[in-house]
């Protein structure tokens, strides 16, 4: 089975990273927390910047959300590496290829997907569209494809930290190492606690209402972005 | 859904598998914490390795940010409580004045490693002040900025790593509008400034 790391780590760190989620402008203009530590460094700063890559993705529930929703029936290890590498390809290429590139995308909007893919993975675990449409699609391309996605919410996060050119290439890759590492950790905990959950006899006929909650949770996720895109 | 989605038995971990693996993420997680959260976030590091991977640098940086912008708050709350008394950062009195007598001030200020330093000039709406700074050795950050009662924060123009800088400060507003400037590298370095223009005074508020 899925050896350590997890659902305790996930519980022992979340109270201090809770504290702690990202920078806010303080008065004057100095700017606190992770956003802050950012702005006062310069050049190449691996090891500091695969924690803050690790950090986001244990903090990013929306992330988390749409993990849970992908390996929510899947019990092989083998089938869950596959669909987590399928993400990981997906959120590491537009991650990179929008930072270094500098591509400006609307963070509300992509947060409203990243919300769609929640929503869109509940849905197709509870069987929707078999049973609406008679079609099932490919869940390893809407896993990469999503994973795009993904990947761009987690550029614009790291586009409004304002990282120096110097070094980015670098400290990039090591933040896109970062969010790998933080992904198995999350995964990890989420295997455990779910494993103790598929044990017992009830797992399948809460698993219906589980994926119900989730797709609330994505639908909550929509709204809430898509008002902030239009308030903001 | 439904029928194929029903885990198989041997698919499932053990009782004791999981057991195992809660324990094992337990001490990793604790593991974890003291090796790397608790330097990345505040700068503990009971064990040393934090600093050995450069986390409790992230997290020093952090703390003294947090402390700098709780100090500004209080600074700010204060200068709300203070309404008719003049402070370091509270403007001249308003009225159309004729163009001031251009004033020459210099100033040099000495920054330890992670040390910061603020310097500022009164000036009024559009006065102008011809500006040039550099450090000795290593590098500052620096952000060029204003502020007075009712304005919090104005930026000007901001670097990172740099040896000096110059320009024409052409003040936005009434109030006192300068330079802020942050050590960031291994040693002790000098910031000399030299302004030549339309300010009334030359403070450090830092």
């Amino acid at each position: 089975m899925i050896v350590t790391i997890g659902s305790a780590a996930i519980r022992g760190c979340s109270f201090f990273i809770l504290l702690l989620l990202s920078g806010v402008a303080g008065a004057h203009g100095v700017t606190e927390g992770d956003q802050g530590y950012i702005q006062e460094i310069s050049g190449t700063n691996i090891i500091p910047f695969m924690y803050l890559g690790a950090k986001h993705m244990v903090t990013g529930y929306d992330h988390l959300l749409f993990l849970i929703g992908v390996i929510f029936f899947l019990y092989r290890l083998a089938d869950i590496g596959i669909y987590v590498t399928l993400f990981a390809i997906g959120h590491s290429s537009t991650l990179i290829l929008g930072v270094y590139f500098d591509i400006a995308a609307n963070a509300y909007l992509i947060d409203a997907i990243i919300g769609l893919s929640v929503a869109y993975k509940a849905l197709d675990n509870m069987g929707a569209y078999q049973r609406w449409f008679g079609v099932q699609p490919n869940t390893k391309i809407a896993v990469l494809v999503f994973g795009l996605f993904h990947g761009f919410g987690l550029a614009t996060k790291m586009q409004e930290f304002e990282i120096s050119r110097e070094g980015l290439l670098a400290n990039l890759i090591a933040f896109n190492v970062g969010v790998e590492i933080g992904q198995l950790l999350a995964l990890s905990g989420i295997l455990i606690v779910m494993s103790f959950w598929r044990r017992t006899a009830s797992f399948y006929s809460q698993a219906y209402n589980a994926n119900t909650l989730l797709l609330t949770a994505g639908f909550m996720l929509i709204g809430y972005q898509l008002v902030g895109y239009w308030i903001a | 859904m439904y029928k194929d989605n029903l885990p198989h038995q041997n698919d499932l971990p053990t009782s004791r598998q999981l057991a195992i693996s809660t324990v094992v993420a337990l001490v990793t997680a604790t593991v974890l914490l003291v090796t790397v959260v608790l330097p990345a976030e505040y700068g503990i590091d009971p064990t040393g390795v934090g600093r050995a991977l450069g986390l409790t640098q992230m997290g020093e940086i952090k703390v003294q940010l947090a402390e700098e912008a709780k100090i500004e708050t209080a600074e700010i709350v204060e200068l709300q409580e203070q309404p008719k008394e003049m402070s370091l950062i509270s403007p001249q009195p308003v009225s159309p004045q004729p163009v001031q007598a251009p004033a020459t001030e210099s100033i040099t200020v000495m920054l330890a490693p992670g040390e910061a330093a603020e310097v500022k000039l009164i000036m009024n709406k559009s006065a102008r002040a011809t500006y040039a700074w550099t450090v000795d050795t290593g590098h500052v950050n620096f952000d060029t900025h204003g502020d007075n009662a009712g304005i919090d924060y104005h930026n000007y123009s901001k670097g990172k790593a740099v040896s000096g800088d110059e320009g024409e400060l052409i003040a936005a507003f009434d109030g006192s509008h300068g330079w802020f400037w942050r050590n960031r590298s291994n040693e002790t370095v000098n910031v000399t400034l030299n302004v030549s223009g339309e300010f009334t005074a030359m403070k450090r508020v830092l």
